[in-house]
């Protein structure tokens, strides 16, 4: 079995949420096989769960006076300053036998593959067994959720999911460094720069000699090709995806889809 | 396993349906409400929205994921559940009763017979399941 692989590259915030989106609503339209993909983020960017309040939850002015995008996802969760870090999708449709309708055991089994290729660069990391209580900190990496990946009680990556007639996409953060500060100037997080310094881990920080994105993403390819038993070849987004994902990025370049959720006017799921 | 009432049609996107002549009820099985955990949010489409079946006309948000809601009529919204405003709650503990979700307006009734009654859908969770 061979899935589609993209390979990474940077955008920014806008273009990469609307290319995940666009995969996913492909996904689903063609009951094609799932896509992974790999990705970085250019400018720096906060990312806010598809739930979330911006105005109460980010610093908004911290993030203009800091060049730093402000987008919206479709995914849950919570809010995540995308710096140094390698993102990770995975767009699957219905019927696709080797995940389950479930949303923990789907995080599990993804979180199993981010673990195996970790492990590839001497990381240890172990899936968090209890998640955080509802309605706490706004901040995705301020506590580990059920089955996301943490080294030492450290979270290491933060993951959120949306399903849709079945399918599902899953995305998350692998973080090289971590820069506490800046994470408090712009996300209102309840813990202080040194709490969150314990709570989090860049995974360069781990290893002695620092990797590339490039090296962590061959790692991960193969946590995926040895967790799930499937092989990934290498392709490029298909022009439906393209051309939805540039109609699809005026709605993330809106300010009332990230200030106010309105998707009047923008292509539907 | 779970009791699913008999008076209820489901769909497979684990939404059930109660009919009282053209008006539909939904809400989420409490199958789904389990697999979703804990629910925080519910977003609901506005009176008078007009969904497709097999559309989100919705979504729900539990603590990592979001989720559509799938409608399994057409029709017009004509009520949402605004008990769910003050206690999200109701949606895990009573989702085949209080905690109902929207009231649809059907325009083909026809698309009833597509939906699975409560052995039907018994028998779907057992096969997902097993796959």
């Amino acid at each position: 079995m061979t899935w589609r692989l993209i390979p990474y590259r940077s955008y920014n915030a806008f273009q990469n949420m609307a290319i995940d989106e666009a995969i996913f609503r492909e996904t689903l339209r063609n009951k094609r096989t799932p896509t992974l993909r790999f990705f970085g983020w250019r400018p720096a960017a906060v990312s806010i769960g598809y739930f979330q309040d911006a105005q109460k939850e980010i610093h908004a002015d911290g993030c203009r006076s800091a060049g730093v995008d402000l987008v919206r996802r479709i995914t849950g969760g919570k809010a995540v300053y995308h710096r140094d870090e390698v993102t990770y999708s995975l767009a699957a449709g219905s019927r696709e036998g080797l995940f389950p309708d479930d949303i923990v055991r789907t995080y599990e089994m993804i979180s199993s593959c981010l673990a195996r290729g970790l492990a590839e660069l001497g990381i240890c990391a172990s899936l968090a067994e209890t998640g955080r209580k509802a309605g706490r900190a706004p901040c995705c990496f301020s506590e580990p959720a059920g089955k996301e990946l943490v080294v030492d009680g450290r979270k290491i990556c933060g993951s959120a999911q949306i399903r849709s007639h079945g399918g599902f996409l899953q995305h998350g953060s692998l973080l090289m460094t971590f820069d506490p500060a800046a994470t408090a100037s712009l996300i209102r997080s309840p813990s202080p720069p040194e709490q969150l310094r314990d709570r989090v881990v860049g995974l360069n920080e781990l290893i002695p000699v620092p990797v590339s994105a490039e090296r962590l993403c061959e790692a991960l390819r193969k946590g995926f090709c040895d967790g799930l038993g499937v092989d990934f070849a290498p392709g490029e987004l298909t022009q439906e995806e393209w051309a939805l994902g540039a109609r699809l990025a005026k709605k993330y370049e809106s300010a009332a889809w990230t200030l106010e959720r309105k998707k009047e006017g923008f292509p539907a799921g | 396993m779970k009791v699913f009432p008999e008076d209820l049609l489901y769909s497979r996107e684990h939404v059930w349906v109660r009919v009282d002549g053209d008006m539909a009820t939904l809400g989420i099985t409490d199958y789904a409400q389990e697999s979703l955990g804990e629910i925080l949010s519910v977003e609901f489409p506005e009176i008078d929205t007009y969904v497709e079946r097999d559309e989100a006309f919705g979504s729900i948000e539990s603590t990592k994921a979001v989720v559509d809601l799938i409608a399994s009529v057409s029709g017009t919204i004509v009520g949402v559940n605004e008990d769910i405003n003050d206690d999200i709650g109701i949606v895990n503990s009573d989702p085949h009763d209080t905690g109902w979700l929207v009231v649809i307006e059907m325009d083909d009734m026809e698309q009833l017979d597509d939906l699975l009654d409560a052995a039907g859908y018994h028998d779907y969770i057992l096969q997902q399941e097993a796959d």
